[in-house]
């Protein structure tokens, strides 16, 4: 884990010196690890195999596509990114072992998008981000523990929380399955609970209510859920896990032929993959969902027809979806903290440019950023969605009606927040 | 999830590492005067400290001035009887070990180098610092008196010689020129906690007729603690058995009486919340916490990765720390005059607050750990005896005061004498290197006072649980580094051996590129300042 590079040649370690000066001129010199005069690393760890990995593995090189497309731009600041992958296997005692590599190996600047929720807790408790005062932005969970800014004084969500979401669904509920028989199956650990206190928080009562461990779904287990949804009579269903659950889920009641009104949570309810899963398209109809992005198929989105230019050229064959999308868009936030944190750039800067600067970030997500010097909260609001016979997902009731709230006891509010405009041709020019 | 065979009973592999005893030579008899022999250039001698101690002296020819002082591990202080798994046959021995275990290549190596080495196998067995403290101090005149042109001594000491290497080099620095705790001992409060939470929580869930502890006196207590060790390891044995028949939802002991509610919950998770509760790490000798076996259905090794493969990680580092408990438990309640484990005001919801989510599959889920808890809330608790854990916490203690330099080096998943227990010593002299700086400041002084405390960890590598072709874990490899009680190789103690001569010839710790390259070349040695391993329960996050 440790190396050190030792220069021998003094001709050698005098070259060094002088392009460094020349360099000097363009870009201050910088000491920060992870940042050369030509450079900045940046890592993530996601589970790019096994189980967990659909959907999940497309979000790195996404990112990664569109650093290139920045980097053929110009990069940030005339310093290319460099983006390094590290496959967890969705295994948080594994994603300590990854993040430390990135960490004291690789030596990265900084973390972007790590995912996973039971994962980020362990690496940041064993790794020590905060103390190493490693940033970690735009973390690819919504656990709202970690808004917690002293505790996690230089990490930076970027999803709304789950309690936000689950409390919009609440909402939503009220407002449109008054009077029916509510059932819902939840991830029994942080994020499901994270969700559960909301809901509960809302007065939303479910009729049926099935928790799961995460790691334990299967077509097996799936089945037990189903028997136990019907046998309670759910009309309408909310699912609250990874997409990994939703397809045997959705897979085995089209089988036993019971079909709710499905409310599949934002976290497993990626159409594309879902259908790569295995789940009808047919099933997928009607099915209502919060969202935060536009469909990554509305191409008159200027940040998705942006997006889906890059992802032809930089990340050709890869079919274009939420995460993808998702990726791409964790990229433009990350070239806008690090151009925020100007040219001579450190790790204590970024944590200020995302304190004082990040809620102003352009973003495809249609709710505010909450970022500032006591928040680290990301978006703060979704839409409701339905899907349609494509598996295409469409503003419910043909518009989208955002709705905005937090993690704690404040109200939802529909909201008429309007997000930035994306950067010209993509490419961001805040400092 | 389909079924699997262990080769081997994990209680044999995890626990014999606790008992590293290596004989090398036995004196014939105490000598207040070394008795001493020559042969091929090295001088050994025999004798007894004042307390009867043996003890070993082995100088070269070329003798360079600078003798390793040696401090062995814990010992037993009782026998164990021949047929309890793991430990049987072990007879109470003081026989002295000048160096780790008594390796030849070690010693070998030293005394090439024109060092000594010496060690004494101690007065008493079991926790016994105070007095070894005391015996170490004679040795080293012993030594000093047989060879006048020593100029150095530096101590080193594994585990419990850890602890009194430390406490050496804390209360002598006039005797020590350097240090090295290696997978040292902390304070025995701490230490006898997790010991004591880890024995509770198996004796709750899995067989309540393990007595734990508040052993009675003379030969009925000592038959109690060998009664507690064999049935700790049948249920050790018996989770083994159970996750093999079924790995997802493992019976729970025919010995066990929680209610059958809590059954609902599957038996692995209980011994996951023992491991966080007590603070007893997830990977073990042969479980990393992370593979699975190849050809598993993609679900089902994610579903081992997260679940099955931390329950049989926390079942063999618990054959450890159990071990630990019975032994040292029924050894210090002698000392201390009664109970020592008291935990009537633990909160173990709040024990595992921060590491739950972590390991949420492994404990099923908050519905699982929720169970699992709620039912130790309603259990009745262990009431210490207030007088003996007061006696306890007189014994010796670390202050972390040390000004000689002091080179520390810990397995990060050592069931024994976890990582926290390095973790508390790096604390304490941060703590009172932040005082002497205050105090500098105070008084004008801009320069802040060195840092003599170096510390390396052995982590283990990222993957290395091995299964066979048939997909059943394989526990005859040997275990992986990082892992199990001072599990070094010959290559890092010399490398710590370097250390330390460097140390007590500069009178600072190597540092920059030599200590990298020097610990590099040994492998598995990691120094990392920005790391911070897990604290000791005892002293909370």
């Amino acid at each position: 884990m440790i190396r050190k590079t030792r220069i021998k040649r003094t001709w050698l370690a005098a070259a060094v010196i002088a392009s460094g000066s020349l360099l000097a001129t363009a870009l201050p010199a910088n000491a920060e690890t992870g940042v050369s005069a030509s450079e900045i690393k940046l890592g993530i760890t996601l589970p790019l195999t096994g189980a967990a990995s659909p959907g999940y593995s497309k979000i790195g090189n996404a990112m990664d596509a569109y650093f290139k497309y920045v980097n053929d731009n110009g990069g940030v600041y005339g310093r290319k990114v460099t983006l390094i992958q590290k496959n967890d296997e969705y295994s948080p005692q594994l994603s300590i072992a990854k993040t430390n590599e990135l960490i004291l190996r690789d030596k990265v600047f900084a973390l972007v998008g790590p995912l996973g929720t039971a994962n980020f807790t362990a690496v940041h408790k064993s790794v020590g981000l905060a103390k190493r005062k490693v940033p970690a932005l735009f973390l690819n969970t919504g656990f709202s523990g970690f808004s917690n800014k002293k505790s996690y004084p230089s990490s930076f969500m970027i999803l709304p929380s789950y309690a936000m979401e689950a409390k919009i669904i609440a909402q939503f509920l009220k407002e449109n399955h008054a009077g029916k028989k509510l059932g819902i199956v939840y991830q029994n650990d942080e994020f499901g609970i994270d969700g559960l206190g909301a809901f509960k928080a809302a007065g939303t009562k479910f009729d049926v209510s099935i928790p799961y461990t995460s790691g334990t779904q299967s077509a097996a287990t799936a089945q037990t859920w189903v028997s136990q949804l019907a046998a309670g009579g759910a009309q309408v269903v909310v699912f609250f896990g990874v997409t990994s659950a939703t397809a045997p889920l959705l897979a085995v009641a089209a089988a036993a032929k019971y079909a709710p009104q499905w409310i599949l949570g934002s976290v497993g309810s990626d159409p594309l993959t879902l259908r790569a899963l295995g789940v009808p398209v047919a099933v997928l109809n009607g099915a209502q969902t919060p969202a935060g992005n536009p469909s990554p198929n509305d191409t008159s989105d200027e940040y998705v027809k942006q997006f889906q230019e890059i992802n032809t050229k930089y990340n050709a064959g890869t079919a274009f979806d939420d995460y993808v999308l998702q990726g791409m868009n964790i990229g433009l936030m990350t070239v806008q903290a690090l151009r925020a944190a100007g040219k001579n750039l450190t790790r204590k800067r970024l944590v200020r440019a995302m304190e004082t600067k990040g809620s102003t970030f352009a973003s495809v997500a249609y709710s505010p950023l909450g970022f500032s010097r006591t928040s680290n909260v990301g978006h703060t609001g979704y839409y409701m969605a339905v899907m349609d016979a494509n598996g295409d997902r469409k503003p419910f009731g043909g518009s989208v009606t955002l709705y905005t709230t937090d993690s704690g006891s404040g109200p939802v509010v529909k909201s008429t927040f309007k997000r930035p405009a994306m950067p010209a041709k993509g490419l961001p020019s805040n400092s | 999830m389909r079924t699997f065979k262990f080769k081997r009973s994990l209680t044999l592999v995890a626990v014999s590492s606790l008992l590293s005893i290596t004989v090398v030579s036995i004196p014939t008899a105490a000598q207040a005067t070394p008795v001493c022999t020559t042969a091929s250039g090295v001088t050994t001698c025999l004798g007894a400290t004042s307390d009867t101690a043996p003890y070993m002296l082995m100088t070269p020819a070329n003798f360079n001035g600078t003798v390793y002082l040696y401090s062995h591990g814990y010992r037993p202080n009782v026998p164990v009887p021949a047929g309890i798994p793991g430990y049987g046959g072990y007879t109470v021995t003081n026989t002295p070990e000048p160096a780790p275990g008594g390796n030849a290549q070690i010693i070998g190596t030293l005394l090439a180098k024109g060092y000594a080495v010496m060690g004494s196998g101690f007065a008493r067995q079991g926790w016994n610092a105070d007095s070894a403290i005391k015996t170490n101090v004679e040795l080293i005149g012993v030594f000093k008196k047989q060879y006048p042109k020593t100029t150095k001594v530096v101590a080193w000491g594994n585990s419990l010689g850890g602890f009194i290497t430390q406490a050496l080099a804390e209360q002598y620095p006039d005797l020590i020129s350097a240090a090295a705790p290696l997978c040292m001992a902390s304070d025995l409060t701490p230490l006898m906690t997790m010991a004591g939470d880890a024995l509770w929580g198996i004796k709750t869930f899995f067989d309540p007729t393990i007595k734990g502890g508040g052993y009675s006196a003379g030969a009925a207590g000592y038959a109690e603690a060998m009664g507690d060790l064999v049935k700790v390891f049948t249920v050790i044995g018996a989770m083994q058995a159970a996750i093999a028949a079924n790995p997802t939802a493992p019976a729970w002991p025919a010995t066990s009486k929680v209610p059958d509610a809590l059954k609902a919950v599957p038996s692995r998770s209980a011994l996951v919340l023992i491991a966080l509760m007590s603070g007893v790490p997830m990977q073990s000798a042969h479980f990393d916490s992370t593979s699975a076996p190849a050809g598993l259905p993609a679900s089902s090794a994610l579903s081992f990765q997260l679940a099955i493969n931390p329950a049989l990680a926390a079942l063999e580092n618990l054959a450890n720390a159990a071990a630990l408990a019975v032994l040292a438990t029924h050894d210090v309640e002698q000392q201390a005059g009664g109970a020592i484990f008291d935990n009537t005001a633990t909160d173990y919801s709040a024990r595992v607050s921060a590491e739950q989510f972590i390991w949420s599959s492994a404990l099923s889920g908050n519905a699982g750990v929720g169970a699992l808890l709620g039912y130790l809330a309603a259990v009745p608790r262990v009431k210490g005896n207030p007088a003996a854990i007061a006696k306890m916490a007189t014994l010796t203690t670390h202050t972390g005061k040390v000004e000689v330099p002091t080179i520390l080096f810990t397995g990060t998943a050592d069931p024994v004498t976890t990582p926290g227990n390095q973790q508390a010593v790096i604390d304490k002299y941060a703590a009172y290197s932040a005082e002497k700086w205050a105090a500098a400041k105070k008084a004008g002084d801009r320069k802040r006072p060195a840092n003599n405390q170096l510390a390396l960890w052995n982590f283990p590598p990222e993957k290395y649980s091995k299964f066979t072709a048939a997909g059943s874990p394989d526990t005859t490899v040997a275990a992986a580094t990082g892992t199990n009680h001072c599990n070094f190789t010959v290559s890092q103690y010399l490398a710590i051996a370097d250390l330390l001569a460097y140390a007590a010839d500069n009178g600072k710790n190597m540092s920059g590129g030599a200590l990298y390259t020097k610990i590099r070349k040994a492998g598995n040695m990691t120094y990392d300042r920005g790391y911070s391993a897990p604290k000791l329960k005892y002293y909370g996050e």
